[in-house]
């Protein structure tokens, strides 16, 4: 049985399968009616970037040393108190979170192109497109990413032309884009091989239908869902990493990121010495954080495969109905 | 069986080109190993000038060979399972230091990354099943769990279940105050299972959620595809649907990324096993780069692309097992 | 006692709270480490002292005193040397395998008189034979020691081509003794792990594992058997895990880094001695005749940054006030004061002087622009400043410093490198500016960084690599100091030498080729509950760190239980 109808899919909407009036695909249809998933991921994705962006208008200078080194949270107009060198812990988050966003972005999108052109074309063309592509793709699975990381920063470090970003967020963000895209690329490979020979697909072929017209149309809207995963899992994943990464000191330098928050706290025993306030909210930041752009990919997940919502809904309605007769013979046996 | 044909040559060819990519790689980084060890002994202290005069005499005499003689060199080293002599840990031999390190990395995170995957996939799979109930609530919980960065989580563990409550150790993979080096016995190995617990206990809680909401997902998506529809119409019992139908075929993706995820186990360690101070070969790597010691990390190197490539092959096997249509267009 | 019973308790808590540890540590650690019926304190025998002396897992077997890697019980447990110097005081050595050592007036002899009665762990005496070997074997023998030879089986003279009284350190206070009869037939000898060393001190090496080795009190040492009958050295990987196991009692003896003393000195176990060595400066690269570039080539800008860095702000914040205070003589404040000439200004300032850093820039013919930096031909006074990643001391003294330095005019920016740029960089005099130390010297004598870091023969120009044991980073090369330095080193006189070294600091003070910011703390802790013997505040009779050697061998040859 094929997945899905390709008339099917031309003519039936999201909106149709919930019973809804309209047979345009509006955006309203993008915004699932009753999320409690998706609120709790706007509130704290919204709220993190409002933090991140309105927040140093209201916060000190990050760097600013002038204040009593480790000052306990709310003392002296320092909601979230001082790191040993006396800066400012909110500040620092406020600008640390512009830091960390933009790693995941940018790591997040060049590991999507990548995993796209390594996953699905290799996936889908086969032969020996699709050896070379995963020849490539192992080869990239099997260097080790941090040391691999270190290799490239050390390079660009020599080279004069990215010397202008040496150790720099950019740098980092790049470098864990660059190593990334493996993972996703060949969970996409498989899905993409077990997707060609599907009927429809095959159908479409015979019709004389060409590869990225069938990539596009077949392929891509089957695992937008996977591809949606791939792509916020690669942003959190590009945060959680660059933590990582600072946390063995090797974040980028120069600039307030989470991580390098996490790293100096860290380094500076934060917590031997009672400094919960300044390594407790970088993490919990990140976590939040991620966990918002996690729960908005589940409602965009809902959105684009239906099944995900329906399915739950529905059998909630069978399971409603099978009550309400389990109990009308309640009723009738009394 | 051409298929496995095509799949081994093709295995063959990813070793041989991770293999010398693993020689070039070491060899594109800065500084050599002499001065690299005198500077870095120069920091605790000044140097006796006989050590200085040893190192000189062990290091001092870079290899002036050609390019592709050393490459030829490396590859018999190879092929006779000699990956030279560390040099932050000197002079112990590479194969020696990682003999030493893998199983303690295997055992540990290993095992901890299964533990988190059975229940992961389990937890998703009965997630998914009994989709629409209380049930669903255990999406935004895994959710943050899996959003928690690992060392943040398990530094905080470290201190508030080692150094505040002194309930596991502090460091170690046994207890260095009893035992002076591993032996068989049950005291021992309780010594092992308790210095594991914390940093096991630390993985599975971050990895579970990963494992949980990927089935979850496929679980959801699979029980709403027709022929399981047909299936429940044609009144098969429902755990015959659920292990057979929905679960198989939900789990294919979780399979892969499992076997990736096996195959990342001796490097996907490092974080752990630093924070934890535990003698793995993540921790032995990390020695390795930030001491420059080439040896070492090619020797490690070597150990995780050889485990990465036979997990892929595995998978391929398995994909094929579960998936036939794989094997016929692969 | 009390305190130890209350430990006592905790553990048992413990190991029945995880009911694990009844299985593994539970019983080992009550029973072994702490006698249960330690009330009678005198009569109790130590427990076994655990350390860590820096050591990481895995920990690899290695005794051989010539080999890179070699553990730190092998220098001074195991192996010892003529005398221990203390670089924390200016006192006599103390005499270990010589009774006394002297040179000849023009310092080209030195006979040495060994000890009496000395046995090797493994039976055998000690005499001038393995004296002989210990300095003239391939591996080990210098160019400038012309012969070695025996006057009697316990007296030995050295002959130099020159005078050698600057080499007096390095013969008898780093110069491991071996003997003769083991190692005269070893093939390779900076290559061997040496599992069972057999020297003259106070241990032997019992057990070696991955986490850990021991040593066993040597019965026939001549100082009498250790009253410590085990010693534990651990691996640790972190400073933080081992400060964790400081705390909870697990470490006895350990150097390192801790900020918040007074919590680990909480519950009163541990004794606490610091014992600041090494110079923190900022190397400047600052000799345009061998390729320097950059604004700090200008002596007046190397100045103007003196005066302009807050040293009290900078060991409060970055050093939390652990550091000492510098002399920009680099003479050890304390230790090295009748070297420090009359003429110079002793102490680096502690405060910042704004004014006074921009007045000497003016008067260089700086002029402030518009956006508060000066400038100079048009050329705005831009500088960077790195530190290595991760040295969070070094970062953040750093950070502070640019923000002083810009207070001041000065366009100083921080960034941090990896440890291998920053060692590329010192080495080939490829900077503007480096957080970087130097190191202290082993005798009460600045002689060793004048020498090494400050003269023109211990560098190379910018884009060389410098030889191993030359460490002039900063590439000073000034006539007068490398005369001066000379003249220090071919005399045993001690006016002689005051003389040469008011020559030297007059210049290097006011040159300012490494700028002066701390003398770096050095932390060492160790359990005075259960042991004594340890150096003191009053009597810091050697440098206490558990990595330092020979004056670790000192340590444990002193302690006992309690």
């Amino acid at each position: 049985m094929a997945k899905d109808d390709i008339r099917d899919r031309e003519t039936v909407t999201p909106a149709d399968v919930l019973g809804g009036p309209t047979r345009r695909r509006g955006l309203t249809d993008f915004m699932p009616r009753k999320s409690g998933k998706l609120l709790a991921g706007l509130v704290l994705v919204v709220g993190t970037l409002l933090f991140a962006f309105l927040g140093p208008l209201f916060t000190q200078n990050p760097r600013n040393s002038d204040n009593p080194a480790l000052l306990p949270p709310g003392s002296d107009g320092h909601v979230l108190g001082t790191t040993s060198l006396g800066r400012d812990v909110l500040a620092q988050l406020a600008h640390g979170a512009q830091g960390s966003i933009m790693v995941g972005l940018v790591a997040g999108a060049i590991a999507l192109v990548l995993s796209l052109i390594f996953g699905i074309l290799a996936g889908y063309v086969g032969g020996w497109t699709d050896e070379g592509l995963s020849a490539f793709t192992s080869v990239m699975l099997v260097l080790p990413g941090l040391p691999l990381i270190i290799v490239l920063a050390s390079f660009a470090q020599q080279s004069d032309a990215l010397q202008f970003m040496s150790r720099s967020l950019w740098l980092v963000a790049i470098i864990l884009g660059l190593t990334a895209w493996p993972g996703a690329a060949i969970v996409l490979r498989s899905q993409a091989r077990s997707l060609r020979v599907r009927d429809y697909v095959a159908a479409s072929r015979v019709a004389g239908e060409k590869p990225h017209w069938i990539i596009g149309v077949e392929i891509l809207p089957n695992l937008l869902p996977l591809l949606a995963a791939q792509f916020i899992g690669a942003v959190i994943l590009a945060i959680m990493n660059e933590a990582g990464l600072a946390y063995l000191g090797l974040g980028p330098s120069g600039s307030i990121t989470w991580g390098t928050m996490l790293n100096e706290a860290q380094t500076g025993a934060a917590l031997t010495r009672g400094a919960w306030w300044w390594f407790v909210p970088p993490g919990l930041m990140i976590a939040l954080f991620g966990c918002g752009l996690s729960l908005i990919n589940f409602s965009i997940d809902e959105v684009v495969n239906p099944k995900l919502r329906t399915a739950p809904a529905a059998v909630k309605s069978v399971r409603k109905a099978a009550k309400a007769v389990a109990e009308d013979e309640k009723k009738v046996e009394a | 069986m051409k298929f496995y044909v095509r799949r081994i040559t093709f295995y063959v060819i990813t070793l041989w080109a991770a293999i010398s990519l693993n020689f070039a790689l070491p060899r594109l980084m800065p500084g050599d190993a002499m001065s690299t060890m005198i500077a870095r002994m120069g920091r605790s202290g000044d140097i006796p000038e006989s050590t200085l005069r040893s190192i000189e005499l062990l290091f001092g005499n870079p290899d002036e060979s050609s390019l592709w003689e050393q490459y030829v060199a490396y590859l018999g080293q190879l092929f006779r399972g000699d990956l030279g002599v560390s040099v932050t840990k000197y002079p112990a031999p590479v194969t020696e230091l990682i003999g030493q390190a893998l199983p303690w990395t295997i055992g540990l995170v290993g095992l901890a990354t299964v533990i988190s995957f059975v229940l992961g996939v389990g937890a998703g799979a009965f997630v998914g099943w009994k989709r629409g109930t209380w049930v669903d609530s255990f999406v935004p919980a895994s959710t943050l769990l899996q959003a928690v960065p690992y060392f943040w989580l398990a530094m905080i563990f470290v201190y508030l279940f080692a150094v505040t409550n002194r309930w596991f150790p502090i460091a170690w993979n046994y207890d260095p105050f009893s035992f002076s080096g591993p032996e068989l016995s049950w005291a021992f190995v309780g010594s092992v299972v308790y210095h594991g617990t914390l940093p096991a206990l630390t993985i599975v809680i971050s990895s579970f959620g990963g494992w949980l909401l990927g089935m979850r997902n496929m679980m959801v998506a699979t029980l709403s595809e027709d022929y399981v529809t047909t299936a429940e119409a044609k009144g098969l019992k429902r755990s015959r649907i659920l292990t057979t139908y929905a679960a198989r075929n939900a789990a294919l993706p979780s399979m892969a990324g499992f076997s990736i995820a096996l195959a990342f186990v001796v490097a996907g360690s490092i974080v752990t096993e630093q924070v934890f101070s535990y003698p793995g070969l993540g921790k032995l790597m990390i020695t390795a780069v930030q001491g420059n010691d080439y040896a070492l990390m090619q020797g490690t190197f070597l150990v995780i692309t050889i485990a990465v490539l036979a997990a892929n092959f595995l998978m391929d096997l398995i994909y094929g097992f579960i998936d036939p249509r794989t094997r016929h267009n692969g | 006692m009390i305190r130890s019973t209350g430990r006592q308790r905790l553990l048992s808590a413990v190991a029945l709270a995880s009911g694990l540890t009844l299985l593994a540590a539970g019983c080992s650690s009550s029973s072994n480490d702490e006698g249960n019926d330690g009330d009678a304190p005198s009569t109790a025998e130590a427990r076994t002292l655990n350390v860590w002396a820096g050591s990481q897992t895995p920990i690899v077997e290695n005794f051989n005193p010539y080999a890179p890697g070699v553990l730190h019980a092998a220098l001074g447990g195991v192996y010892e040397t003529f005398f221990v110097y203390n670089k924390v005081q200016d006192d006599p050595p103390i005499p270990m395998l010589a009774e006394s050592a002297e040179f000849n007036d023009d310092g080209t002899e030195l006979t040495v008189v060994l000890r009496q009665g000395v046995q090797w762990s493994d039976g055998e005496d000690f005499d001038a034979e393995d004296v002989i070997y210990s300095f003239t074997a391939e591996h080990v023998k210098r160019d400038w020691v012309k012969s070695v030879e025996a006057v009697d089986p316990h007296t030995v003279t050295f002959t130099f081509d020159g005078p050698q009284f600057t080499s007096e350190f390095a013969l008898l206070g780093a110069s491991w003794l071996v003997p003769e009869h083991i190692w005269s037939g070893i093939e390779n000898p900076i290559e061997i792990v040496n599992e069972n060393p057999v020297g003259t001190g106070p241990y032997i090496v019992d057990t070696v594992s991955d986490n850990a080795y021991t040593v066993t009190a040597n019965p026939g040492y001549w100082g009498g058997e250790p009253a410590v009958s085990e010693i534990r050295y651990l691996g640790v990987d972190q400073n933080q895990t081992a400060s964790d196991l400081l705390t909870s009692g697990q470490i006895d003896w350990a150097t390192m880094f801790i900020p918040d003393v007074d919590a680990v000195l909480a519950d009163g176990r541990l004794g606490y001695l610091n014992t600041p060595q090494d110079p923190t400066v900022l190397y400047t690269c600052a000799n345009v005749d061998l390729g320097c570039e950059g604004p700090q080539t200008d002596k007046a800008v190397r100045q103007a940054l003196n005066l302009a860095i807050d040293r009290g702000e900078i060991n409060e914040k970055a050093f939390v006030g652990l550091a000492a205070d510098i002399s920009p003589t680099f003479a050890l404040l304390g230790r090295d004061d009748h070297w420090i000439s009359p003429d110079v200004e002793s102490v680096s300032p502690q405060t910042a002087d704004v004014d006074g850093a921009k007045a000497i820039l003016e008067d260089a013919g700086y002029e402030l622009g518009a956006d508060g930096i000066f400038e100079k031909d048009g050329q705005k006074l831009e500088l960077e400043l790195t530190s290595v990643d991760g040295w969070t001391d070094y970062n953040d003294a750093a950070r502070l410093i640019e923000e002083s330095a810009r207070a001041a005019g000065i366009g100083l920016t921080a960034s941090t490198v990896t440890w291998q740029e920053f060692s590329d960089s010192r080495q080939s005099g490829e900077f503007e500016l480096v957080m970087g130390g130097v190191v202290g010297t082993s005798v009460a004598d600045p002689f060793q960084i004048y020498r090494d870091w400050f003269s023109g023969e211990y560098t190379q120009p910018v884009g060389e690599i410098l030889q191993p044991g030359e460490w002039n980073f900063s590439r000073y090369d000034n006539p007068a100091v490398n005369d001066a330095v000379k003249a220090a080193a071919a005399t045993n006189d001690e006016a002689a030498k005051q003389a040469a070294y008011a020559t030297i600091q007059e210049h290097i003070v006011e040159d300012l080729p490494y700028i002066p910011i701390v003398i770096n703390a050095t932390q060492t802790f160790f359990d005075t509950s259960d042991f004594t013997g340890w150096p003191t505040e009053d009597d810091t009779f050697v440098f206490p760190p558990a990595w330092s050697n020979p004056s670790s061998g000192v340590i444990l040859g002193k302690l006992a239980g309690q």
